[in-house]
């Protein structure tokens, strides 16, 4: 399923195809322990330069499996297959079959970069900002002059190049938020991946680093937002252009923010935005499935069994795609 | 009737955090407390959960004024006010599985399903509980670290609930939880409310559920900066 | 890695080892203190006498072993009182704070800035030359490194939300205490009291060294050793030897099992991160 985008005319710099992840299980416990963990399901979506996609879904659907995945920092236990073509002007190559060297040396932070959730608690306490990206920016970038790079980093975050001497226990969460997104831009990477960034935090500064994305993307990044706040992408029209669902470690339905949010196409996504407090706070029965016990296809119809019909096909209409077909509207 | 009147609330004597707050949430109610980061929020949960003591004024419940904080409150008024907090992570001992961590309340001397006879009945109460907040009976078992924040903190729930509170303080209760969870945490929340056996102060930064969720919603005002080179520990 | 993860099995096969030598070998031989033999005093290691034999003609490869045995029970005995000891104090300072703490911890302090041996040796002068003496005078100077740590665990748990909900839910602070707090510290306990093990031998074979502890006639690491000075100045390189040996070995074996263990409790666990 390729989230399509209309307007694209530029290859996608990070093109993800039928990624799927497993995780085998040790020893048990005391109880019968299924072997695999089903994590993520042939999942496919281009990310574009300066387009934002935002990935959402419940807690636990293997959301943030997908960033350790293109990272390769997944444990040992997971096996990956698949493909994820990273293309530009540095060249061509597939993040899951290059090598960990190659990954560590010539990729992660200088192609395709992380937003870590929490940002408070991912810098080091006892060095200031300043110290942090500096050090950042002379393992990327060697040759440039650390302090006037880092000054201009903190500029296109919206930072004083006086609040990088803080530590950051006197960052408030906002301006922690902006140091981790310094440091990921710090390699001027095609592709950054933002994984939960708005988790814990209130609303302004939801909206602010979420704002703050939108700009990575307008300078030419593709981004990825992993998230499960679809009231924020709701709230800040133009926040992210492409949105992706994700259940039970398949992609459910993709396709533009707009119109997914508007009239969505997947039972699924329609109950997820019910479940908000704008849609009218309606719980979703059940809760999301074991991922080591799973059918071939969709598996919403385990969880809300009428609602659609538990195909494994992909109906594509323009730039939408979804998979498996609603069988009755549900409340929306 | 749970109130606070004109309190002043902090950590440090001499600099509340939190100046002059009336509240007043009876069963049957949910009051909303709503602020920005570092306006008190969570001190204010804590005061009226008489964890921390007031700087000023007053917090009773049912009519009562506790001399005390903690362990110094007599048990049946302490059991009166459970509440909820934003890390189901942290809310829990990790040692526990969620069966123990519900059942904690029960087990506690002086109510009748504590001891060592009651087993059975203790655990016919936590069956009840955790399908009330959803909780399925494998999950039951269960260590913490082997479920998601949204099953721990309904867990935290089915606790809170076992300790037959008559107001229930949600501090950012679904700060940490998606949108799914947030919708079947209140929900089972609001039923109780609606059955005029809690009353509530759902404290929150998201207005959006406040105004559909609570009642009535008091504003706390962001809280002056004290030093402008050094914010407040919010980083944390 | 290779290393960190060999220590703790390593320490516990060398432990193994040393502790059915102490408990076998003096069980099948018999080890009898009054029966001397002055014809085969001071003999060389040989088949017959593995390790040699000391000035009375004794057996000295039954004899360190069973100077092993009673070694090794004080400190066991000693590292067991002094976590009990240390735990509970440090809960209880801990959990009532306030004067209470800054007694407790004021009297550590006190105890903590007398030399150990000192204050063991005051001890010692006062019941001389018996076990409960010596034991005694271990576990009553060695409590305090548990007490701070089992205190510190505490205090960083003491204000958790989950200690406030306990609170909430109507416990009482004893409950708090024992069900919540103590279990929680009672790792970092359990390797605090390992890591005494091998102090508990050291101090147990000053005293006796110094002649403060056991009895000459009875056997301990301590005894043997304060026995190997007359014979050492007479060539008998092994009276010092092999108690020396095990003495050593016994430090290294069970500090490679508490600093092992410790390894072990305070890694990340693995798999949190699937959820």
């Amino acid at each position: 399923m390729t989230t399509g985008t209309i307007t694209t005319t530029s290859l996608p710099a990070l093109a993800v195809t039928g990624l799927t992840v497993r995780f085998a299980l040790g020893r048990a416990r005391g109880r019968r322990i299924p072997p695999q963990v089903h994590a993520a399901t042939d999942v496919s979506f281009d990310l574009h330069p300066g387009r934002v996609l935002a990935l959402v879904g419940e807690s636990g659907c293997g959301k943030s499996v997908l960033t350790g995945a293109l990272l390769g920092l997944l444990p040992a236990n997971a096996t990956v297959t698949g493909a994820a073509g990273l293309s530009g002007p540095a060249g061509s190559l597939d993040l899951l079959t290059t090598g960990r060297t190659t990954l560590a040396r010539q990729v992660r932070g200088r192609r395709i970069a992380l937003v870590p959730q929490s940002a408070a608690t991912s810098l080091t306490p006892v060095r200031s900002a300043r110290a942090q990206l500096e050090e950042v920016v002379r393992e990327l970038c060697p040759g440039t002059d650390a302090r006037v790079r880092a000054d201009s980093l903190a500029e296109r975050v919206g930072l004083a190049p006086a609040d990088l001497d803080r530590f950051p226990h006197e960052l408030s969460g906002g301006m922690a938020q902006r140091v981790a997104v310094a440091l990921a831009l710090a390699g001027e990477p095609q592709v950054v991946l933002a994984d939960e960034p708005t988790a814990g935090l209130d609303r302004p500064l939801v909206d602010r680093t979420l704002g703050l994305l939108r700009e990575v993307a307008d300078a030419g990044c593709a981004v990825l937002l992993i998230t499960h706040d679809l009231g924020a992408l709701r709230r800040v029209p133009g926040a992210v252009d492409d949105v992706a669902v994700m259940y039970a470690g398949r992609l459910l339905e993709s396709g533009p923010a707009a119109d997914v949010l508007a009239a969505p196409g997947h039972d699924y996504t329609r109950e997820l935005l019910a479940a908000l407090p704008s849609g009218g706070l309606v719980p979703i029965p059940g809760q999301p499935p074991q991922l080591t016990d799973l059918p071939a296809g969709c598996a919403w119809h385990r969880r809300r069994p009428g609602r659609c019909d538990g195909g494994d096909v992909v109906h594509r209409t323009g730039a939408r795609s979804v998979r498996c077909r609603a069988l009755e509207a549900g409340p929306c | 009737m749970l109130s606070a009147e004109r309190m002043d609330a902090g950590h440090q004597p001499g600099v509340p955090v939190v100046r002059g707050l009336d509240l007043t949430v009876q069963p049957g109610q949910v009051v909303g407390l709503a602020g920005p980061s570092g306006s008190g929020k969570t001190t204010v949960a804590r005061v009226l959960g008489r964890l921390l003591a007031p700087l000023a004024g007053s917090v009773t419940v049912d009519g009562y004024r506790s001399p005390g904080v903690r362990y110094a409150v007599p048990r049946a008024s302490r059991t009166a006010v459970a509440m909820l907090f934003q890390s189901p992570r942290l809310s829990v001992d990790p040692r526990l599985s969620l069966a123990d961590v519900v059942a904690e309340p029960l087990r506690v001397r002086g109510t009748p399903t504590a001891g060592r006879r009651n087993t059975a009945a203790r655990s016919r109460r936590v069956a009840e509980l955790a399908e009330e907040v959803g909780l399925t009976g494998d999950l039951l078992q269960r260590r913490p670290a082997e479920v998601s924040d949204g099953q721990l903190q309904r867990a935290c729930l089915a606790r809170a609930l076992a300790q037959q509170p008559r107001y229930l303080v949600c501090d950012e209760m679904t700060a940490m939880l998606d949108a799914s969870t947030t919708a079947a945490l209140v929900g089972v929340v609001r039923d109780r409310v609606r059955a005029g056996s809690l009353g509530v102060v759902a404290i929150s930064h998201d207005e959006d559920l406040l105004a559909v969720w609570a009642d009535s919603t008091v504003h706390l005002p962001a809280h002056p900066p004290v030093a402008t080179t050094r914010a407040a520990g919010t980083a944390r | 890695m290779a290393d960190r993860d060999l220590r703790l099995p390593l320490g516990v096969g060398v432990l193994v080892l040393l502790v059915a030598y102490a408990t076998l070998v003096p069980w099948v031989a018999g080890v009898d203190d009054r029966v001397t033999d002055f014809s085969a005093a001071r003999l060389a290691p040989s088949p017959g006498h593995p390790f040699g034999t000391d000035s009375a003609g004794r057996d000295l490869f039954v004899r360190t072993a069973a100077g092993l045995r009673v070694s090794l029970l004080i400190a066991v005995v000693c590292a067991a009182l002094s976590t009990v000891l240390g735990a509970v104090v440090g809960a209880v300072s801990a959990a009532a704070g306030g004067w209470v703490d800054r007694l407790v911890m004021r009297l550590v302090d006190g105890i903590n800035a007398v030399p150990h041996l000192l204050l063991g040796i005051v001890l010692v002068a006062l019941f001389r030359g018996s076990l409960v003496a010596i034991v005694a005078s271990i576990a009553l100077t060695h409590w305090t490194q548990v007490a701070r740590i089992v205190r510190a665990e505490v205090l960083s748990l003491r204000d958790r939300p989950h200690v406030d909900a306990a609170v909430l839910g109507g416990a009482s602070r004893w409950r708090v205490v024992h069900r919540h707090l103590l279990p929680a510290a009672l790792p970092q306990a359990l390797v605090a009291a390992v890591l005494l093990l091998p102090h508990a031998v050291w101090h147990e074979s000053t005293l006796s060294f110094l002649g403060l502890g056991l009895p000459p006639h009875r056997p301990s690491l301590g005894t043997l050793l304060e026995e190997a000075r007359s014979s050492l100045l007479l060539g008998g390189w092994w009276t010092l030897l092999f108690p020396a040996l095990s003495l050593v070995l016994t430090t290294l074996a069970v500090a490679a099992v508490g600093s092992g263990v410790r390894q072990r409790i305070s890694a990340p666990r693995r798999g949190a991160t699937l959820r």
